[in-house]
């Protein structure tokens, strides 16, 4: 079906008005999908008539609505692998599962740690396992090493539970461990949730946060209390 | 405001990078202007959470896209949670297709060609033009775009027949387009 640019546009209106409903609404949209005129005005409807909505007094919704979010976004979500599956449904014995991959994937891995955090790829693959050991010892072991980037390195990151993510420092992009020294008082992991990777320049992030992809990352699951 | 849009510009870049901490401030400084957004569309507060949920996780998604939008963070977001709501009250109320009438009859290939509306307008200048427009047109726009209300809806709100309420809410839309593009071209 092709459309008159008259009624492209009459439909663009009613579509961002909320008028067009049912099977017309949702042939709309496919038509939107299809034909770029038809998405083109359908955007500029929408964008001249969205801020209406800027005269609401705000709600403010129930934070179920935030945990809901968060637990649909997550990176553990199981998806492929069936032991992912089996690892989301333990969550009660999460970090010993942690540590049971962890002392799988390195046998010569020495004192128990106080946690680890397996970092994974958006697809879900584990990537680099982060655990802390007793007294100062920030180890960051890789699992499987990315096409090196010319100029370009791996920089490790602390997620506190509010506030911007803090940098730990460049760590090896090969096979083998990173150690960093950092003990549970250094600010740096201060409230730390979680860890994450994103590519940097090799002398780090220029502006103290992170500004290339995060290849990596990873909630901290405690294994023994801190 | 300006300032408010550039935080939120920053907010999203980070997102797009799977920054959570970023979509976590970004959530924080919008859920409830959205919130309210939903609510009023589908009216009760389990389908508006889902809505935002559902919107949300978009969002996430989506963060990347929003570098080739046209139009402001806030508004980028809030057509997606109106959306997602709007598809969420199809689904939940039971209502006739009164608008395949609507889109049938706007198929006419020798129509003459619809003058090209600029893309970015402000709000201050949809809210002038909608004061322009009749207050029966107003009326219905305003509660067909707040509410979420359909044709059949409206006629029944307003106690008019439903050819009137769907002439005012074309002519007033035409108007409104009318008055939009003189104002940018002004």
């Amino acid at each position: 079906m092709k459309l008159s640019p008259e009624g492209r546009e009459a439909l663009a209106a009613e579509y961002a008005l909320g008028t067009l409903r049912g099977r017309a609404r949702a042939r709309f949209q496919s038509m939107m999908a299809a034909d770029r005129a038809v998405g083109d005005a359908a955007a500029r409807w929408e964008a001249a008539l969205t801020p209406l909505a800027g005269r609401l007094a705000p709600i403010e919704p129930p934070s179920r609505v935030w945990r809901a979010i968060e637990a649909r976004i997550s990176p553990a979500r199981p998806q492929a692998s069936s032991y992912w599956r089996a690892l989301a449904m333990v969550s009660g014995g999460f970090a010993t599962v942690l540590l049971a991959f962890m002392l799988w994937t390195f046998p010569g891995a020495s004192s128990e740690p106080d946690f680890v955090a397996v970092l994974m790829a958006p697809d879900s693959a584990p990537r680099m396992v982060v655990s802390m050991h007793e007294p100062d010892m920030l180890k960051v072991r890789m699992v499987k090493p990315w096409k090196p980037k010319e100029g370009m390195g791996l920089e490790l990151w602390v997620m506190p539970k509010q506030g911007k993510p803090r940098s730990l420092g460049m760590v090896k992009n090969g096979m083998g461990e990173t150690v960093i020294h950092v003990t549970h008082a250094d600010p740096r992991v201060r409230d730390a949730v979680a860890f994450a990777v994103s590519l940097e320049p090799m002398a780090g992030s220029p502006t103290g946060e992170p500004t290339g992809p995060v290849l990596c990352s990873g909630v901290i699951a405690p294994v023994r209390p801190a | 405001m300006a300032e408010d849009s550039a935080r939120l510009e920053a907010l999203l870049a980070r997102t797009a990078l799977g920054d959570r901490a970023a979509f976590a401030e970004l959530y924080r400084a919008t859920a409830s202007k959205l919130f309210a957004v939903s609510l009023r569309i589908v009216r009760e507060r389990p389908l508006a959470e889902e809505a935002l949920q559902d919107s949300f996780v978009n969002i996430w998604r989506r963060s990347s896209d929003y570098a080739a939008a046209r139009s402001a963070p806030l508004t980028w977001m809030t057509a997606i949670v109106r959306n997602r709501s709007l598809d969420i009250v199809r689904r939940t109320r039971e209502q006739p297709d009164v608008d395949d009438e609507l889109s049938a009859n706007l198929v006419d290939e020798t129509a003459a060609p619809a003058r090209q509306a600029a893309a970015r307008r402000d709000a201050h200048t949809i809210r002038q033009c909608l004061e322009e427009l009749d207050p029966d047109q107003r009326q219905t726009i305003a509660l067909a775009f707040f509410h979420g209300l359909t044709h059949t809806e409206l006629a029944s709100h307003l106690r008019k027949p439903l050819g009137t309420v769907k002439t005012h809410v074309r002519r007033g839309l035409a108007k409104l387009r009318d008055c939009l593009m003189g104002k940018v071209e002004a």
